[in-house]
């Protein structure tokens, strides 16, 4: 018998009383500003947020963040490896959670997985019309989307393991700016 | 082999690191008191989270058939182990197979369970742990202390004396910043060269066939996403149905561990990239006997937060390596004992049942009660120490009878007052650390009839 076949037998043979699945859950909406909400959980997560009508009028306030240093839009052609020397690498979040400021992003808008993680400074575009109270409006949103690879991200990477001091930039971005359009 | 109270009277020896590491984890325990205080459906999300992991362990063989399905759909190889050795020979077994002689890893209780690093460097594998406090104690060549903060039993100068000699760090630099710099451009370097990378699992959702993995640092994703290989090793419990479900878990998961909104990087894989291998190995090693316990069956619904140590008195005061197993505090107690009973009997007893992990725990646990659970069972199999049964005995006798019960009272009383030495002294754990009281003149019984009747 494989080992497969003697966990699942093993499993099978205790007898757990049936316990009913709850259904979905609902969450209660924290507060009526959503904006708000997500300008407030940036804050937290230590992320600089530039509001905007459109996307190309962040140009000069990305200038002055980011002085005299290369700023390159996610390129599907590039090779994933070279990201690694880019100073800011540029891409589209999909939509954000307001409670806790995390963005969608996937396959659908990543031509490399490792894009968001192997660049040394982040900026991310999102629409505030694509902003959600919560995880779990993120999750309806979501719903049965195939996507190969997908993450949550809420700011820049970040380490407390000495000491529990709390230090911006460990293995992954080093910062992230989110660029958020009216439109 | 030290037990939990030796261990922790060598750790509780330094009294100002002692204090340290209460005072940090009570901070931390702080902190996910207000991050749960700011959400109004907190105690409805806790219920919701806990009866979806009930659901889970009466369905367990049926979601994991589930699981491995759609994983396979998803182009994932799909690997089951009955026990830490076969888990091991597994992921050996695929790192030979692409011929590479080192690894990143990140963070995973359940490779530490296993015992993967040891039994991989015996093969002559060089096992790189990326989360950076993984990373400080692997230099060390110690365990973590602490499921989410591997290296908390450490203060900045520990740290910068391991840097200093293993990465060339300026003698004496303990700043944080710095050092954590250090290890970016040390790790990166392994991620960049590394061909097979493995990871943890914190939820596999058997609707969908995907995994997700929760990091503050992202070395999971570095290690995964550039690796050819990527093995993600996971305990049969880590399973839930729906991806919906994943809204209510990990809602509770950063708030509970740290009182933060959420981890920095919660990734969700469910496909290798184009060219990527893909494999997930399910581990049951005891998992279907503790699934067996009523008492102890909903140790299962854990989900590796860490509330519970940061919350427990006697965790912040005795550290992690007291408890001598990869899953320390009040849920690495009521675990062990299904690994061996024999070598972890003292675990059981390393409380107070205050019952505070009880109330910080997220999918609600009655983590004190099944501590309590052990005691019985663990005397009932008469394998605690011969001074404890006895002494338990005596006072079973001595409490069952009201005379005996008066008359010890008496004796004891007058003792304290005649012969102070005898219960002042080195011999007596109650007067480690503390004067001993003065005695009452007269029992409660005495001065009720003198005053009352």
């Amino acid at each position: 018998m494989s080992s497969r076949e003697e966990i699942i037998k093993a499993l099978q043979e205790v007898k757990v009383p049936a316990k009913a699945y709850p259904g979905a859950f609902t969450a209660q909406v924290i507060g009526d500003d959503i904006l708000a909400d997500f300008l407030h959980a940036m804050v937290v997560v230590s992320t600089t947020v530039i509001q905007v009508k459109e996307a190309a009028d962040a140009a000069p306030a990305l200038d002055k963040h980011f002085p005299n240093m290369q700023r390159v839009r996610l390129n599907p052609l590039a090779d994933g490896l070279s990201l690694a020397d880019i100073d800011v690498l540029e891409i589209d979040g999909d939509f954000g959670v307001a409670e806790n400021g995390a963005i969608w992003l996937d396959d659908s808008t990543l031509p490399h997985r490792v894009a968001p993680f192997i660049c040394q400074h982040l900026v991310i575009y999102l629409s505030q019309k694509n902003l959600l109270p919560t995880l779990q409006e993120a999750y309806i949103r979501l719903g049965d989307k195939q996507t190969g690879f997908g993450v949550f991200l809420s700011g820049p990477s970040k380490t407390a393991d000495i000491e529990q001091s709390l230090v911006i930039g460990a293995h992954g971005a080093r910062s992230l700016v989110v660029v958020l359009t009216e439109c | 082999m030290l037990s939990h109270a030796e261990a922790s009277e060598k750790f509780i020896a330094n009294q100002e690191r002692t204090d340290w590491h209460d005072d940090t984890l009570w901070f931390v325990r702080a902190k996910r008191d207000k991050a749960s205080k700011l959400l109004p459906e907190w105690e409805a999300l806790r219920n919701q989270a806990s009866q979806i992991k009930e659901h889970i362990l009466s369905n367990l063989p049926q979601y994991l058939l589930e699981f491995e399905a759609n994983a396979q759909a998803n182009g994932v190889q799909v690997h089951w182990a009955k026990d830490a050795h076969e888990h091991n020979e597994i992921v050996y077994s695929i790192i030979q197979k692409h011929g590479d002689k080192a690894l990143v890893k990140s963070k995973s209780m359940l490779t530490e369970e296993c015992h993967l690093n040891a039994y991989l460097e015996q093969k002559g594998i060089d096992v790189v742990d990326t989360d950076l406090g993984e990373r400080i104690v692997q230099f060390r060549k110690e365990v973590p202390s602490h499921i989410v903060l591997p290296a908390i039993h450490l203060k900045k100068e520990d740290v910068g004396e391991t840097f200093h000699q293993h990465l060339g760090t300026p003698k004496g630099n303990k700043d944080p910043q710095f050092l954590t710099e250090a290890a970016r451009i040390h790790l990166r370097e392994k991620f960049l060269g590394a061909k097979v990378a493995i990871t943890g699992v914190n939820f596999a959702v058997a609707e969908t066939g995907e995994f997700v993995v929760c990091t503050n640092e992202g070395n999971a994703d570095m290690g995964a996403h550039l690796s050819d290989v990527h093995i993600a090793c996971m305990g049969i419990e880590k399973i839930i149905p729906k991806r919906q479900d994943l809204g209510v878990f990990l809602r509770l998961l950063a708030r509970s561990a740290t009182g933060q909104l959420i981890t920095t990087y919660s990734s969700h894989f469910a496909k290798p990239r184009d060219g990527q291998e893909m494999h997930i190995v399910l581990v049951d090693n005891g998992r279907s006997r503790q699934l067996a316990r009523d008492e102890f069956r909903n140790s299962l619904k854990c989900i590796r937060c860490a509330a519970c140590f940061n919350t427990c008195p006697v965790y912040r005061r005795s550290g992690g390596h007291s408890y001598h197993q990869p899953v320390a505090g009040p849920i690495g107690s009521i675990l062990a004992p299904n690994f061996d009973k024999k070598a972890n009997v003292d675990l059981p007893f390393a409380s107070t049942l205050c019952g505070s992990c009880s109330n910080v725990c997220p999918v609600k646990i009655n983590i004190h009660e099944q501590l309590w659970f052990w005691r019985q069972d663990l005397m009932k199999e008469g394998l605690a120490p011969a001074g404890k049964v006895f002494g338990m005995k005596l006072m079973a006798w001595l409490m069952s009878s009201p005379a005996v019960f008066r008359m010890a009272g008496g004796i004891g009383r007058k003792v304290m007052n005649w012969f102070p030495f005898l219960v002042n002294n080195g011999m007596n754990p109650w007067y480690k650390q503390r004067e001993m009281p003065s005695p009452p003149k007269q029992s409660f019984q005495e001065w009720y009839k003198s005053n009352r009747s």
